[in-house]
């Protein structure tokens, strides 16, 4: 088995079928931050609690890009998606064709291959619409 | 608003009026065969010769451009035979060219120097981002991710007319009206009509933004003389004076609730009405950051044009049009006349001179007094954007 990458250290934790993003939360006044800093960004406060990030999220808006990327060929879907925290984040979304997009649909978090380096295999965070129904 | 207005520094009430004396740009195209420094050359020349001086007669200089290369503001006025001065080069993305200017106007507000030029520069043609989208920094986290220039406006662009029931007839429309002017403008890039069925019908990039609600890729440069507004009477009888002049770093996206609206360029233009003493309403003839057709119809917004909501009425009842009460990109804008990116700035300056000198040719805003310049530009993870813009031009 090829060896397994992050595309970045520290953005995320992967377990065995599972795992998160993990951000920060600041002491002080209550901001969540992805990824985690040395010190808040909105108050500069220096006391941070690590925290995972929620697995499922609302699509805000995303777009299918029809032009290759330095690590991807066209077309593929990118879009941000808000999780409960009130964060947004930016990722690859996948299973687009199989599933109409739609802004405010359920989204779940997914670890996998994004691009191969080498000998390595790349991993992060992607996400795709929530298979546990609900929708908007 | 008072948290939003620039920090004034000790006696900013005496420092001095700025006044543009001389203007000049290259006609914008792709030009494989032209170096960036013959562009920039071109340009300042032509400048210079506008204001009616001697290239030797420049104490100082600034020169935006984003790929290509090292010192090019040292290769571009050494062409032209000026050298030995405090030159410096800029780099803001699209946002650089009006840097430029405001550094420039900074450096005679201040009393530093009494004469300057503020050139920007781009030759995407000849650099290594030929026929590729532009991205974010190497390394940034959301173009490791896939995120480019086009796509971050397709993602406000799918919101915006989810959330606020905006079709793509209507934003097309931009693109027809822009075109439309560009036909007017012998520096344009495009001097072409499109139809609303060619702009909505031709090739995907990133949904829904297609190919003709994109401004191209485009080789250009522009250039401005700057003095004090006492001193340019030696010069010229129909100075323009710069009334506002505002640059703004973004902020983070944590604060930034509705990616339809841009926050920095609200603060940004609200900052400098202030600075000019001017309100919306006074504008009579505006260029702003068309380089997606969907950012005209924002930016009439927040640049106090129009309320919420009734952006596609303003643009639909022809009031940003030709004749209109406040023409928008009535060079073309960066869709049809083009969009140089380090060179855009400047050139948005280039034509708000011709137009408050009564020199825009058929494209002429009657009586035209006030101007305003808006741009945009720069991606990086975790900010709105990278930098924002507004100049505030007056006769």
């Amino acid at each position: 088995m090829r060896a397994r990458v992050p595309f970045r250290e520290g953005l995320f934790e992967e377990t065995p079928g599972k795992g998160s993003l993990i951000g920060a939360r600041c002491q002080q006044c209550g901001q969540i931050i992805f990824p985690r800093r040395e010190a808040c960004l909105n108050c500069l406060g220096q006391d941070l609690e690590t925290i995972r990030l929620s697995r499922n999220g609302k699509l805000y808006t995303y777009t299918i890009v029809h032009m290759p990327s330095e690590h991807f060929e066209p077309p593929y879907a990118i879009g941000w998606i808000e999780l409960p925290e009130g964060v947004r984040i930016f990722s690859q979304i996948r299973d687009w064709q199989e599933r109409h997009l739609k802004i405010g649909m359920d989204m779940e978090l997914y670890f996998e291959r994004l691009w191969d380096e080498e000998d390595k295999e790349v991993i992060g965070y992607v996400f795709r619409p929530s298979t546990k129904g609900g929708g908007i | 608003m008072s948290s939003d207005l620039p920090r004034r520094v000790e006696g900013f009430e005496r420092m001095r009026e700025v006044a543009i004396i001389g203007v000049g740009c290259t006609v914008m195209g792709k030009f494989p065969e032209r170096l960036p420094y013959e562009l920039g050359a071109e340009a300042a020349r032509a400048a210079i010769q506008d204001a009616g001086i001697s290239p030797r007669d420049l104490q100082f200089a600034y020169c935006a451009n984003l790929y290509g290369g090292m010192v090019i503001g040292q290769a571009v006025l050494g062409e032209i035979g000026i050298t030995d001065i405090e030159l410096t080069n800029v780099e803001n993305a699209c946002t650089g060219g009006a840097t430029a200017i405001r550094k420039a106007w900074w450096d005679i507000a201040s009393g530093l120097y009494d004469i300057g030029i503020a050139a920007g520069v781009e030759s995407i043609t000849t650099s290594p981002m030929a026929g590729k989208l532009i991205t974010p920094a190497k390394g940034d986290i959301t173009g490791e991710l896939g995120m480019n220039m086009v796509a971050r406006f397709a993602l406000s662009q799918r919101r915006y007319m989810d959330t606020y029931d905006v079709s793509l007839e209507q934003i097309a429309k931009v693109s027809v009206k822009n075109h439309r002017n560009g036909c007017l403008n012998p520096y344009s890039q495009y001097k072409k009509e499109l139809t609303v069925e060619e702009i909505i019908d031709s090739r995907p990039i990133c949904e829904p933004i297609t190919l003709l609600q994109c401004c191209p890729s485009t080789d250009g440069a522009a250039a401005a003389i700057l003095v004090p507004l006492d001193l340019a009477e030696k010069y010229t009888r129909q100075p323009v004076t710069i009334a506002a002049s505002v640059l703004k770093s973004g902020d983070y996206a944590f604060r930034w609730e509705d990616m339809t609206f841009s926050d920095m360029t609200y603060k940004c233009a609200s900052s400098a009405y202030e600075m000019a003493g001017l309100g919306p309403e006074d504008v009579d003839v505006c260029e702003l950051h068309d380089a997606f057709a969907m950012n005209e119809l924002q930016h009439y917004v927040e640049l106090g044009f129009c309320k919420r909501g009734e952006e596609t009425c303003l643009l639909e009842d022809g009031v940003t049009d030709l004749g209109g009460r406040i023409p928008v990109n009535t060079s073309g804008g960066l869709l049809s006349k083009g969009h140089p990116v380090s060179a855009s700035g400047v050139a948005q300056i280039v034509e708000l001179v011709w137009q408050l000198r009564g020199q825009a040719g058929e494209r002429q805003v009657a009586n035209a007094k006030v101007g305003l310049a808006h741009v945009i530009g720069g991606e990086v993870t975790g900010l709105e954007s990278g930098a924002v813009a507004v100049h505030i031009l007056k006769v």
